[in-house]
């Protein structure tokens, strides 16, 4: 008789959180400088036209996916984790709250480019 | 009776490493007001011209503006602790010689600037 063998799910948190890792270091400076600071401060112009050819571009996926989605597990992770140093007991709501909050921006994101990619 | 040691909510109070370690854990709670502000800014590029406007004048608030500097610091905050684990974790190896640790974190650093470079071409046509 075969046992079901029963498989952790955190390579797949950890993976999502390393590569947010590398995102939040290597892409978010220059995002946060630029469209944080930049634009609203009128160093830099971006008006709607440009702002969505960009996003519709292939430059928009990487934008969803490296400064949103993946930072956005990055962060789960360590909210969750910082949650579980602070002794908060419950720790299957906190990591499926953090974890579905960041599939849900992770969703919204890469799904408002892949349909103004695709139309 | 119970032999287990219990750690209470203030542990990390007790140590500046640890201290350290959980300012360096909270790095993500200005990036998540960032990201939070960039998915307004993608819902707002959805909704037309004038959304895209009241979003950018709201990304001008005194307030948004400075925990999206703090999101900023944190970034390279983040970038510092993380570019040094680096050759620490997955030592390089090229040529049977071992590759100086701080030639892998210079060359993170410039994965930073390269990122910046080409943002600051494509807003400004420069560099």
């Amino acid at each position: 008789m075969r046992k079901a063998v029963k498989r952790s799910d955190e390579p797949v948190w950890w993976a999502l959180f390393s590569g947010g890792g590398v995102c939040f270091a290597i892409l978010v400076p220059a995002a946060a400088f630029f469209l944080a600071l930049a634009l609203p401060l009128g160093w830099v112009s971006l008006d709607h036209e440009q702002a969505l050819a960009a996003f519709t571009s292939i430059f928009g996926v990487v934008f969803a996916g490296g400064v949103i989605a993946l930072p956005a597990f990055h962060a789960a992770h360590r909210i969750r984790h910082g949650l579980y140093d602070l002794k908060f007991g419950a720790r299957g709501l906190i990591k499926w709250l953090a974890y579905g909050l960041a599939t849900l921006a992770s969703i919204y994101a890469l799904g408002c480019w892949f349909v103004r990619f695709l139309l | 009776m119970s032999y287990k040691s219990e750690l209470g909510r203030t542990w990390w109070l007790k140590n500046p490493a640890f201290k350290a370690y959980m300012l360096r854990e909270a790095t993500v709670l200005p990036l998540v007001f960032f990201i939070l502000c960039m998915l307004a800014g993608i819902y707002s590029l959805g909704k037309g011209e004038q959304a895209w406007q009241s979003w950018v004048v709201v990304m001008g608030n005194p307030l948004v503006l400075t925990l999206n500097a703090l999101a900023l610091v944190a970034s390279l905050y983040h970038a510092a602790t993380f570019f040094v684990l680096f050759p620490r974790v997955m030592p390089v190896r090229l040529g049977g010689q071992k590759v100086p640790d701080n030639l892998i974190v210079i060359a993170q650093w410039a994965g930073v600037a390269a990122v910046f470079v080409l943002a600051a071409w494509v807003f400004w046509g420069v560099l």
